[in-house]
């Protein structure tokens, strides 16, 4: 394999990874921020920011990964 | 990336003028424009485009006394407000027809170096509002559980803006990438899939952004 070829397997999986994990957490703090709002209707203006927050602070993880891909396909 | 963009031309052969900043300069001007005019004619009984903007203004309004309370919300609504429009206005701007396929127009926070200058003004803003609300109280805060804690603090204070910073860069960017990636593949009809997710998203990042600095300011600011 060429070293090129190994960089843009590389880039594959940075990105592949580091969105599987965020995606299985935002999934699961979706989930159970629909079901406070569900038992508790009063309280969903709380829990959305909440919500929001959390799943921005996820996503973070997410956008490394993106960024270190995007650098390492910039070497290909 | 950010060094990717090309230099269209140079204030005083240092200040690289590149497509980004011609829109930044764009957006301040129709923001600035737009402010003045609504100003100058200010109704009991609003019009139109007066309407538009204090909806929006009182929804930014609520939005931050929901997070911070009325005092403080009140105290910081000028820089905050700024941000959310600015960076709201910015990401829309990637959205009008031909902006990305141009050298000379560009959504600004599509580039590193646009979002990382929001992360270091933001940065700034925190400590500067962390230290006018006590000297002590500022230092305090960084060996405030354990003294060990110290290097962890410190370094959080930088880590902060510059996950802001990335954050907003890689969304837009990544809406970009994909949105020319779809144009690519079929120019007409494909790129609105994702530009109508990008009208979410881009607001969403602003949001996130305001919503997240304010959170910031308010654990500086917390006096005891």
């Amino acid at each position: 394999m060429s070293s090129n070829a190994i960089i843009a397997l590389a880039a594959a999986l940075a990105i592949a990874v580091s969105t599987l994990a965020p995606a299985i957490a935002q999934g699961l703090t979706a989930k159970s921020a629909m079901e406070s709002i569900a038992r508790q209707p009063d309280a969903a203006k709380d829990i959305r920011s909440t919500l929001i927050i959390s799943l921005a602070l996820m996503e973070a993880l997410t956008i490394y990964g993106l960024l270190i891909a995007f650098m390492l396909v910039a070497k290909v | 990336m950010g060094e990717g963009s090309k230099v269209l031309f140079s204030i005083f052969g240092v200040l690289d003028v590149t497509g980004e900043v011609v829109a930044m300069w764009l957006i301040v001007a129709v923001l600035t424009v737009l402010s003045l005019l609504v100003k100058s004619r200010l109704k009991e009984r609003p019009g139109f485009l007066q309407n538009l903007l204090e909806t929006g203004v009182e929804y930014l309004d609520n939005f931050l006394e929901g997070l911070l309370g009325r005092e403080k919300s009140r105290k910081y609504f000028t820089f905050l407000a700024t941000l959310f429009i600015f960076i709201i206005v910015s990401n829309y701007s990637g959205l009008i027809p031909g902006v990305g396929l141009t050298d000379y127009v560009k959504a600004p926070t599509s580039s590193l170096s646009v979002t990382a200058g929001l992360g270091v003004v933001t940065f700034f803003f925190l400590q500067i509002s962390g230290l006018r609300c006590g000297v002590r109280h500022y230092f305090k805060r960084f060996v405030s559980p354990m003294f060990f804690m110290l290097p962890l603090l410190v370094l959080d204070e930088f880590v902060k803006p510059a996950s802001l910073a990335l954050r907003l860069f890689g969304n837009v960017f990544g809406e970009e990438t994909v949105t020319e990636e779809l144009y690519g593949l079929l120019p007409i009809g494909a790129p609105v899939v994702m530009m109508v997710l990008s009208i979410l998203f881009c607001a969403l990042q602003a949001l996130v952004f305001t919503m997240l600095t304010s959170i910031y300011l308010d654990e500086v600011t917390e006096l005891e």
